[in-house]
């Protein structure tokens, strides 16, 4: 018989099975060290899988009043639908507040594999631009490393992930380890080709963690389409059917599901962390784990909050917070500017059995760069994810056999949206509400963010600039949007337990591991020190990978 | 890609081309979930998948049923609302080569759709069904669904084709939009309709959807040079 999971010593217990999550149960288990991987809701297998499923077939065809009751938050996201609406977090189990004039979205996932089963897999790394903006332009502090630090960890994240994409040279997005990249339209080629000649701006194909050729294991994408409703063949990553799988296989990680962390234990006299208390999902029966450390892999907001819920005498206010930064400088992308039109002269006509390609093009940043020098009035910058493809026209005039002909017409469409840089600022935040609590009993959050000037400065400039690239490329019909959706929109939330060398200005230092507790760490987005403005979750993975080779020469060491 | 917040059901839902052959699709899926759960190892179970917090469609309920109950009633709508719908979706996106809105169903997925929706959106809804009676009455003295096919048309016409301002107008700017009530009325109707009957499998085919579920790699575009087309 197998031991009981609960009554062992681990070397470490990782909270959270996502993309980090994963990544530190494979990485630590595949070293060696015992593992609990620690996950709030429960196991995910291809049988619920429902990309292949046409909408027709859903009662409400993803309208489900069901979706609505239960998860009014969670269907602002666009992956959160009639399909899938069970993976998202149930919006009446886990509240969390907001200021009435702070609106925040928080979408989140509890399953095993988290927010990866449904992530846009957009991969990106960040460049010396990013890590060192602040040497740059003198706005708040660099990170506590540099691009060179993070490159070995990048090639080892994307050699194993299998990012397509393809290589440009452009100093602003170091190119990776790439597989074949995925195909350009018509539309999409022109616009490249003009934004290039008319801008010198470099517009890319979208770089996804999604596999074009057989990858460890994994079949090539099949183009069905809605990789956030699962894929049978693994094409794209998501973590249960990679990284957590590999590390179950070592036989060195047991999985943990339902087990919803409230908090870290501490051991006061010798100040370090000796496990974790969790309630179980269904049974709400309070368990503890114990570990030699332990490894927060949560999301950032989720993370945070455990640490904050995890206050003793000696930390009062949160567990980590010496400096008093824990919970602040809270990040989201700013979205909301870019630009739509039609390329009225493309008359490839839309199809209705096409390859749907789970991807777009990418525009890369240029404000702000080395090559253009410092802008007169906006810090920082922003990229465009877009595409352009024929479109059945819905919106066509008319009535009878004149529309259902000019439906089928359809539009030529291309579009641009900005993903922008949302600046480091104390005063955006969480913490604990205290008059609030989730369906376990677990104190819940408080989020205090807006976006600034200078994140509504960059939405209009994108707007501006979005408008120009696309007439210059011939589109017609140019339709811009300048303003900026609500914080948490862009669902790259990152920030709250900043990394950086210095105690009392940061909370975790250069390898993810908290200044006031050693054999603590945070490994998921709380240690960015900047948003960049590119999607952050690649670069959360080639961090996390750091770390845990840091804590595993530590243990080498027998430092631990 | 950009975050979309859907208003109503936008493009990207109208389903992609699937599979009629399900019985093909559930045997891929039987074979790949033998080959998930050997790869996940012992710490999996194929009981923790079903054990709770499936939707239906994870359950792969076919949730369309039942719009083709012989028993079915309206949720919603009262039998002149009902009709008035038939008779409008019909004339908006009739039966030519392929069969029309009323084949497809589409007044009984709207009733249900208006069914489970908050009331402000149903009394726009019921309102703009009466808007248009309200026109018909002033030009014709009758009921739209009591109406000629061809006064039908006439009224619909004078709505379907609203004036456009220039292009370089911003998004949700109201000058965009059309003017007079009625027409705005027709026109959420008109949506309504066109996502209802393109959302059903007789619209899917009516758009060409050939039943398969994947038609990959995508190829791109390739054209030679700068001739796109």
């Amino acid at each position: 018989m197998a031991q009981d999971p609960l009554q062992q010593t681990y070397d470490a217990i990782v909270v959270g099975s996502g993309a980090t999550g994963g990544w530190a149960a494979k990485r630590l288990s595949e070293a060696g060290l015992k593992v609990a991987l620690l996950e709030a809701g429960r196991a995910v297998t291809a049988r619920e899988f429902t990309e292949h499923m046409p909408s027709f077939q859903l009662k409400y065809r993803n309208h489900s009043p069901e979706v609505m009751r239960t998860r009014p938050i969670q269907r602002q996201c666009y992956a959160c639908m009639e399909y899938n609406y069970e993976w998202f977090v149930n919006d009446l189990e886990n509240p969390y507040s907001t200021p009435a004039d702070r609106p925040f979205t928080w979408q989140r996932l509890r399953v095993l594999g988290g927010r990866s089963l449904v992530w846009g897999r957009q991969s990106y790394r960040l460049s010396d631009v990013d890590f060192k903006a602040a040497s740059r332009d003198g706005y708040d502090v660099d990170w506590p490393f540099s691009y060179t630090d993070l490159l070995p960890f990048y090639d080892i994240v994307e050699n194993y992930v299998g990012i397509s994409g393809a290589a440009e040279k452009n100093e602003m997005l170091p190119d990776g380890q790439f597989l074949p990249a995925m195909k350009m339209s018509c539309g999409e080629m022109r616009l490249r080709d003009s934004v290039q000649k008319n801008f010198g701006r470099t517009l890319t194909i979208g770089r996804t963690a999604i596999v074009t050729q057989p990858h460890n294991g994994r079949a090539p994408c099949h183009y069905c389409g809605p990789c956030e409703r699962g894929c049978m063949t693994y094409s794209y990553f998501s973590s249960p059917f990679t990284t957590v799988k590999d590390a179950l296989k070592t036989g060195n990680c047991t999985l943990i599901t339902d087990a919803i962390v409230s908090h870290v234990d501490m051991n006061t006299s010798s100040n370090k962390a000796q496990g974790v208390t969790f309630v179980h999902r269904t049974t709400r029966e309070t368990k503890q784990v114990r570990a030699k450390t332990v490894v927060l892999c949560a999301q950032a907001l989720e993370s945070t909050r455990i640490l904050l819920n995890s206050a003793t005498p000696d930390y009062a206010t949160g567990l980590g917070n010496s400096s008093g930064l824990l919970g602040h400088y809270l990040m989201d992308h700013v979205v909301g500017g870019g630009a739509s039109g039609t390329f009225e002269d493309l008359k490839t006509p839309p199809s209705a059995n096409p390859p749907h390609r789970p991807n777009g093009v990418y525009l890369v940043r240029f404000r702000n760069t080395p090559k253009e020098g410092k802008h007169p009035h906006l810090l920082r910058g922003y990229g465009f994810q877009g595409g352009s493809m024929p479109e059945f026209n819905m919106d066509a005039q008319g009535i009878g056999a004149d529309y259902k002909k000019a439906v089928k017409v359809g539009t030529y469409g291309v579009s641009l949206g900005a993903f922008g840089e949302s600046l480091a600022r104390f005063d955006n935040f969480c913490e604990i509400d205290t008059n609030l609590k989730d369906a376990w009993g677990i104190p819940a959050l408080r989020i205090s963010m807006a976006h600034g000037k200078n994140e509504a400065d960059l939405m209009r400039d994108a707007g501006v600039t979005a408008a120009e690239m696309l007439e210059a490329a011939g589109a017609k019909n140019i339709s811009l949007t300048t303003g900026t959706e609500m914080p948490g929109m862009a669902i790259h939330e990152v920030g709250t337990a900043r990394m950086g060398n210095d105690p009392k200005k940061s909370v975790l230092n250069a390898f993810c591991q908290s200044h006031d507790v050693s054999n603590l760490l945070v490994t998921d987005g709380s240690g960015f020190v900047s948003s960049a403005c590119q999607n952050p979750t690649l670069t959360m993975m080639a961090i996390t990978v750091r770390a845990c080779d840091q804590l595993i020469n530590r243990f080498k060491r027998n430092e631990v | 890609m950009a975050i979309p917040v859907p208003e109503f059901i936008p493009l990207s839902e109208i389903p992609r081309q699937l599979s009629a052959a399900l019985n093909r699709r559930d045997l891929i899926r039987a074979g790949l979930l033998a080959a998930a759960a050997s790869a996940l190892g012992p710490s999996f179970s194929l009981g923790q998948a079903v054990e709770s917090g499936l939707t239906p469609a994870a359950r792969g309920e076919d949730g369309a049923a039942f719009l083709t109950d012989p028993d079915w009633k309206p949720a919603f709508l009262n039998d002149h609302q009902n009709e008035t719908l038939i008779v409008l979706s019909d004339v908006v996106i009739p039966a030519t080569d392929t069969p029309g809105a009323k084949a497809a169903l589409v007044n009984r997925y709207l009733d249900l759709l208006v069914s489970v929706q908050p009331s402000e959106f149903q009394q726009e809804f019921v309102a703009a069904l009466k808007s248009i009676d309200t026109g018909s009455q002033a030009e014709f003295g009758k009921d739209f669904r009591d109406l000629a096919h061809e006064d039908q048309i006439w009224l619909l016409t004078a709505w379907a084709y609203p004036e456009r301002s220039s292009h370089w107008t911003e998004r949700n700017d109201p000058h965009t939009k059309p003017a007079d009530l009625a027409q705005q009325h027709f026109h959420r109707l008109k949506a309504l309709i066109a996502a209802a009957y393109y959302g059903s499998e007789i619209g899917q085919k009516e758009l060409g959807w050939d039943g398969e579920i994947t038609h990959g790699p995508y190829q791109g575009c390739e054209h030679q040079g700068p001739a796109h087309k």
